[in-house]
C-alpha cells in the first residue's frame, strides 16, 4: 500500500532530529542529577545498585524498561512481520512474565542481599556459599553472555538511529565525508572487504559514545531514571502508533483478511535427475540455492529455495526438502539467482505442508518446518516466563527495591505495562505486513519505516521523531544496565573481593569509571562488524544466561541443603548442554544460531534441564554447607 | 545461645514462589494446547478463518483471553497473598547511620 516510505520519512526526519536532539539532552540532564547523589554515599552501593533504595514506579520501570531491549523493538516486530500472527503465542507466556521474574525470586535475594551486603549475582553466590571460586565462574559467565549481547543491542540502536535521520542533510553530508574516507581503512570493511555502511557507523558512535558516557557518569541512578523517561516513551509509542495502524489499514479484521490471503513460502519435495544430484557439491545442495522448474499439469514456472545447506540422505533419496515462493515481489528478486544446471534437473515439486501467515506454526524462510513447531512453542514459554527469573540483570533489580510493598505494587504496575506493550505490537505489525509489504529483506527496519509512515500519513511527521524514539529508549534502557552489570562485576568481583579487599573508595570509584568507558569501547567496536540477526543474539545470550544461573540461585536461595559443589554443577552443567546444542546446530545446519533442537525442544529448555539435575544430582553428593551460613541465611533469633 | 526459629521471610518467599510457578504452568496448560489444536491447521481456504474482533478466534481464546485472566489472578496474588515482610537492613545503610549518629555525638 505505500512502497514510498523513503520520501516520506524524509520529510518527518527533520521534526524527528529535534524530538532525538531533546531527548538527548534529557538523558544527559539525568545522569548530571544521578551523578550528585554519588556524593555522600557508599559508592559502591549507591554507583552499582541505587542504595537499595528504588520506590514503586522506579522499580517497576527500570525493571519493565530493561527487559523490553532492542529485540522488542526491532527484532520482534521484524518476526512478526516475517511470520505473522503465531507471534502472539510466541509472546504469550509475558502473561506471566511479570509474576514469575519479579515474584519467584524477588522477595528472597532482597532480603539475602540486605544480609550479605552483596551489591551483585555473583557477590550473593560468593557469600551464600563462602566460595571466591563460585562468584568468579558467575563472574565470568555474565561478561561472556551479556557482551554478546551488547554488542546486539549496540547494533540495534545504530539502525534505528540511521532510520531516524535518513533525511536530514548535515546527517547526509556526514555519511558522504566518512563513505569516502573509509575505504583507507582495512578495519572497517565486513568479512567480504567491502566497507561498512557510512550512515551505520556514523550512527554506531553517536549512540555508542552517548549511552556510554551518560552511564559512566550517572551509575545505577542514571540508568534507573532514564530507565523511567524511556519506558514512559516506550508505552506511549504503542499508544499512539496502534490507533493510527489500525485506522489506515481498515481495521484489525480487514489486515487479518489481507494476512490471511498472502502466500508466504510453502514448504515442497523438489524431485531431482540423478543428473541434477550428481551436478551438486559433494552431494549437499547449498543455502540459498534457487531452482525453477516449468510445472507442465499448470504450465507455469515454480520457485523453490533451499534456505539450509541440504545433503542427501537416505530418507529423501531423490526428494529434497525446500521452499516454493509464489508471491510476485519474491519470485522476481529469486528468479535471476537461479542455478540452471540444477533447475534442469527438477522433475517435480510436490507441497508438503502449507503455510500461512494466520496459522501455526507459521511460515518460516529458513526452516521448512515452519517458525513455531509446538516444542519451540513451548520451550518460549519456558523462555520468557522461567529464564527471564534466571537473568543476572534483572536479579540486580531484584535487589534495589526499598521494601516489599514496593514489590507488590511494581509487579501490578509490569503487569498492566507489559500487557500494553506486546500484544498491541502484535496487531501493530500484522497490519505492517499489509501497509508495507515487500521489507521481507529489510525486516529489521520495520518499527522505525512503520513509526515515520503511519505519522507521515496524517502528516505529523514531528510525531514521527517519538515514535522512532520509542524502540530507540528501549534500546538504551538495556545497554546501559547491561554496561553496569559487566562493569560491576569486575570492579566489585574480580578487583575488590579478589585483588584488592583494601582498595579506597577513590580507587573504586575511578576504577568504576573507567571499567564502565572501556566495556562500552568494546561493545561499539564489536559493533562496527554487527551479527546480522539480533533476535537470535538475544536469545542465545537469555538461554544462556537462564541455564547457567536460574537453578543455582534458586537452590541458593530456597534450599538448605544447597551447596558450592552442586552450584558449581549447576552453572556448568546449564552452559555446556545450552552452548553444545548451539555448537552442534552449527555441525548439522550450518549455522550457530539455528541450535539443534533435541526432542523438539529449545536449548534454553535442555539447558535448564540438565542445571536443574546437576544441583539435585550432585548436592547431595558433597559436604553439606557449614551450619553458621545456614543459620545466618535461613534462620533468625526466636522473638522473647 | 539465642534460640532459633525459620526465618518467616524464607517460608513466605518460598510459599509464594510455589504458588506463582503454579500460575505460570496453569498458563503453559491453557495457551500452548489451545492453540495447538485450534490455530495448526491448514487453511485452505482464507475465507474459512474464524474471527473476533479481527483477531484470529484461536489467537483470541489461546492467547489473548488468558492474558487477561493471568493479568487479574496476578493482581489478586499480589493483593492478597503476596505478604509485606521486614527484609531488613543492608550493612552499608547500618554504617552509614552509625556514622551519621557518630557525628551527632561530636556536635
Amino acid at each position: 500500500m505505500n512502497a514510498a516510505a523513503p520520501a516520506e520519512m524524509t520529510s518527518g526526519s527533520n521534526a524527528a532530529l529535534v524530538t532525538f536532539i531533546i531527548y538527548t539532552l534529557a538523558v544527559f540532564g539525568i545522569a548530571a542529577m544521578a551523578n550528585r547523589l554519588l556524593r555522600g554515599r557508599s559508592f559502591m552501593s549507591e554507583y552499582f545498585l541505587g542504595s537499595r533504595g528504588l520506590g514503586m514506579w522506579a522499580f517497576a520501570l527500570t525493571f519493565a524498561a530493561t527487559s523490553a531491549s532492542g529485540g522488542s523493538f526491532t527484532g520482534f516486530p521484524a518476526k512478526i512481520y516475517t511470520h505473522g500472527w503465531i507471534l502472539a503465542l510466541w509472546i504469550g507466556s509475558y502473561m506471566v512474565v511479570p509474576i514469575c521474574t519479579m515474584g519467584l525470586i524477588g522477595k528472597r535475594i532482597n532480603q539475602v542481599g540486605r544480609i550479605s551486603g552483596a551489591i551483585t549475582v555473583p557477590d550473593v553466590l560468593r557469600d551464600r556459599f563462602n566460595s571466591p571460586g563460585l562468584g568468579l565462574l558467575s563472574t565470568v559467565l555474565i561478561v561472556f553472555f551479556l557482551v554478546f549481547n551488547l554488542v546486539a543491542q549496540f547494533k540495534a540502536g545504530s539502525v534505528i538511529l540511521a532510520t531516524l535521520l535518513e533525511g536530514v542533510s548535515v546527517f547526509q553530508s556526514a555519511t558522504t565525508w566518512l563513505g569516502d574516507i573509509m575505504p583507507a581503512w582495512s578495519i572497517l570493511a565486513d568479512a567480504q572487504g567491502n566497507p561498512i555502511d557510512a550512515a551505520y557507523l556514523l550512527c554506531l558512535i553517536a549512540f555508542g559514545v552517548m549511552v556510554v558516557v551518560y552511564t559512566t557518569y550517572g551509575g545505577f541512578h542514571a540508568v534507573v531514571w532514564t530507565d523511567v523517561m524511556q519506558g514512559i516513551v516506550m508505552v506511549l509509542g504503542v499508544a499512539i502508533m496502534l490507533p493510527l495502524a489500525l485506522s489506515q489499514v481498515g481495521g484489525l479484521e480487514r489486515a487479518t483478511r489481507e494476512l490471511a490471503r498472502l502466500k508466504p513460502p510453502q514448504a515442497v519435495q523438489v524431485t531431482l535427475s540423478e543428473t541434477a544430484r550428481a551436478a551438486s557439491a559433494d552431494g549437499v545442495i547449498k543455502a540459498g540455492t534457487v531452482l525453477t522448474w516449468q510445472d507442465p499439469s499448470s504450465d507455469t514456472t515454480r520457485l523453490v529455495r533451499f534456505p539450509r545447506d541440504t545433503a542427501a540422505t537416505e530418507e529423501n533419496g531423490t526428494a529434497w526438502p525446500a521452499l516454493e515462493y509464489t508471491e510476485a515481489i519474491e519470485v522476481e528478486k529469486f528468479s535471476t539467482d537461479a542455478d540452471a544446471a540444477l533447475s534442469a534437473g527438477v522433475t517435480g515439486i510436490e507441497v508438503t505442508q502449507t503455510f500461512s501467515y494466520v496459522t501455526g506454526p507459521g511460515p518460516n524462510p529458513s526452516d521448512v518446518s515452519g517458525f513455531l513447531p509446538l516444542g519451540v512453542a513451548i520451550s518460549f514459554f519456558f523462555m520468557w516466563a522461567i529464564s527471564g527469573s534466571g537473568q543476572p540483570q534483572y536479579m540486580v533489580r531484584l535487589m534495589a527495591f526499598n521494601n516489599s510493598r514496593t514489590l507488590r505494587r511494581a509487579i501490578i504496575t509490569v503487569t498492566l505495562y507489559y500487557s500494553a506493550i506486546y500484544f498491541p505490537l502484535v496487531l501493530i505489525f500484522c497490519c505492517a505486513r499489509v501497509l508495507m509489504p515487500g521489507m521481507q529483506d529489510q525486516a529489521d527496519r520495520i518499527m522505525p519505516a512503520m513509526a515515520v509512515m503511519l505519522t507521515s500519513n496524517i502528516g505529523a511527521g514531528w510525531l514521527g521523531g517519538l515514535l522512532v524514539a520509542a524502540p530507540f529508549a528501549a534500546v538504551m534502557s538495556t545497554v546501559d544496565s547491561f554496561l553496569l552489570v559487566i562493569s560491576s562485576a569486575i570492579v566489585r568481583d574480580v578487583y575488590q573481593r579478589n585483588i584488592n579487599p583494601d582498595a579506597s573508595e577513590q580507587t573504586i570509584k575511578r576504577l568504576s569509571y573507567l571499567t564502565t568507558l572501556l566495556v562500552g569501547i568494546i561493545a561499539l567496536v564489536g559493533a562496527i562488524n554487527p551479527p546480522q540477526f539480533l533476535q537470535d543474539i538475544i536469545v542465545y545470550v537469555g538461554g544462556g544466561l537462564a541455564a547457567c544461573f536460574l537453578f543455582p540461585v534458586v537452590a541458593a536461595l530456597y534450599w538448605k541443603r544447597a551447596n558450592t559443589v552442586g552450584c558449581l554443577a549447576g552453572m556448568l552443567g546449564g552452559f555446556a548442554a545450552h552452548f553444545a546444542m548451539h555448537l552442534i546446530g552449527m555441525q548439522v545446519y550450518g549455522s550457530f544460531v539455528n541450535a539443534y533442537r533435541l526432542f523438539g525442544m529449545d536449548p534454553v529448555v535442555i539447558g535448564l534441564f540438565v542445571s536443574m539435575l546437576a544441583v539435585v544430582f550432585i548436592t547431595p553428593l558433597g559436604p553439606a554447607p557449614p551450619q553458621e551460613l545456614v543459620h545466618k541465611y535461613f534462620y533468625r533469633s526466636k522473638a522473647t | 545461645m539465642n534460640e532459633l526459629e525459620e526465618d518467616p521471610v524464607f517460608l513466605n518467599s518460598r510459599r509464594e514462589a510455589i504458588v506463582i510457578a503454579g500460575l505460570w504452568f496453569a498458563a503453559l496448560l491453557w495457551t500452548v494446547p489451545y492453540c495447538y489444536i485450534c490455530g495448526y491447521q491448514p487453511l485452505d481456504d482464507p475465507e474459512q478463518l474464524r474471527t473476533v474482533m479481527g483477531i484470529p478466534s484461536w489467537v483470541f481464546w489461546g492467547v489473548a483471553a488468558p492474558w487477561g485472566a493471568c493479568g487479574l489472578v496476578t493482581i489478586a496474588l499480589c493483593m492478597f497473598c503476596i505478604r509485606d515482610d521486614d527484609l531488613g537492613e543492608a550493612p552499608e545503610d547500618a554504617e552509614s547511620e552509625l556514622s551519621a549518629q557518630s557525628a551527632g555525638d561530636l556536635t
